[in-house]
């Protein structure tokens, strides 16, 4: 994740040129969302509705970029710690224009960073049934109650980009593995109790 | 030799020849031998201790090893078959009978096998086929403080990481979850826990 750099606040006055506010808006909202290796292609995108070079709508993606995720890296909420991010001869309408504009997606913003933040393989969903095993090679008459659990598993959504894979996983337990397992999550629970009463 | 309950295949040839052996024993020696007998069937993965206390008991009692290990071949026919077919104590002494061991020494054996087949059925059940067969699960649990992202974090993550039997390999599967799937997960386990109660 970059910081601001001096050069991005020049970059950002290109806006001015920008047909409307809706524009700037849509425009700041692809440049939080968009990986740093994606922000080139969005920058020839930009360029024909913004009538400049390919160069300064590059720089102009970038600082759109770097800034929507500086905001969101610190976790700035208030009008005013937005604002004292500008330097001072920073046009004043377009300044008030994105502090807006990224108040409003703030918080959009931050649920997009956590759910895409590393991590292990998620669970995403789960079933399980109970079956009775009456008869195997090693015994002819029985009636076992056993239980088959599926877990859709992901793996880490940054590494998959757009196209999660999710496996699913077949496992099987007898009444005493459930039962000791309960008791591990019940542990869990009685821990994460006295986390949060703390 | 009429029908057998044990097994429905013939019985080989050598069996009643083994059982006639057997029958010279003498009451002390044949209680010996089915201890040992027994404490093999209920630790199967003992055979290292299993074939020294048969030596020991072909030292013991001036037998030869190898017939010995015949006897006891054919001793273990029953015992094996009994507990596919879920046999009584009764249906055992019958057999033992029928294949021409003594009823003095059949019935001592039945006794036995009627002391022992709690703990032999709940053996055969667990050798049962199960697939992905969970073994163990480790957890962790904590608070993300920050990411490259987002600064601050504070919330709570739970890993789990669950050991699987594949086949006779052990594998390890990671998973992560969010506090609301692991509430969701927990009462799902117990609803199943319900259920496996209710069929016991």
């Amino acid at each position: 994740m970059a910081a601001l750099r001096d050069g991005d606040f020049v970059a950002l006055q290109i806006l001015l040129k920008a047909p409307s506010k809706d524009a700037v808006r849509q425009l700041c909202q692809e440049c939080f969302s968009s990986p740093p290796a994606a922000l080139g292609p969005l920058a020839q995108r930009a360029c024909p509705g913004l009538a400049v070079s390919a160069e300064e709508a590059e720089q102009l993606v970038s600082a759109l970029h770097n800034l929507t995720r500086h905001v969101v890296y610190r976790g700035l909420t208030r009008a005013e710690d937005i604002l004292c991010l500008f330097p001072e001869n920073f046009h004043q309408n377009l300044k008030n224009l994105l502090t807006k504009i990224i108040l409003e997606n703030i918080s959009a913003w931050r649920n997009e960073a956590q759910a895409s933040q590393i991590s292990l393989p998620r669970l995403v969903d789960m079933d399980w049934r109970v079956d009775i095993k009456t008869s195997s090679d090693s015994i002819v008459r029985m009636a076992v109650p056993t239980c088959l659990l599926q877990l859709k598993i992901q793996e880490d959504a940054a590494l998959c980009g757009n196209n999660p894979v999710v496996s699913a996983l077949t496992v099987e337990l007898s009444k005493e593995t459930l039962d000791t397992m309960l008791e591990g999550l019940g542990r869990i629970r009685d821990q994460l109790s006295a986390v949060a009463n703390k | 030799m009429g029908l057998l309950n044990f097994t429905r295949d013939p019985v080989p040839e050598a069996v009643s020849g083994d059982m006639h052996n057997l029958n010279q024993l003498s009451a002390q020696q044949f209680s010996a031998l089915t201890e040992v007998l027994f404490r093999f069937l209920t630790e199967p993965k003992e055979v290292e201790r299993f074939l020294t206390q048969l030596s020991d008991f072909a030292t013991m009692n001036k037998i030869s090893l190898g017939p010995l290990k015949n006897i006891v071949k054919s001793i273990l026919l029953v015992p094996n078959g009994a507990l596919k077919r879920n046999l009584s104590s009764e249906q055992v002494r019958a057999d033992f009978i029928a294949l021409g061991l003594s009823e003095e020494k059949a019935s001592y054996f039945a006794e036995q096998w009627k002391v022992n087949s709690p703990t032999l059925t709940r053996l055969a059940v667990g050798q049962t086929l199960m697939i992905n067969q969970l073994i163990d699960m480790e957890w962790k649990f904590g608070v993300t403080a920050g990411s490259s992202e987002l600064e601050k974090v504070g919330s709570i993550f739970l890993q789990l990481k669950l050991v699987i039997k594949k086949g006779s390999r052990l594998e390890n599967v990671y998973v992560e979850l969010t506090l609301p799937q692991f509430y969701s997960f927990l009462h799902e386990m117990e609803r199943v826990k319900t259920s496996l109660e209710s069929f016991s």
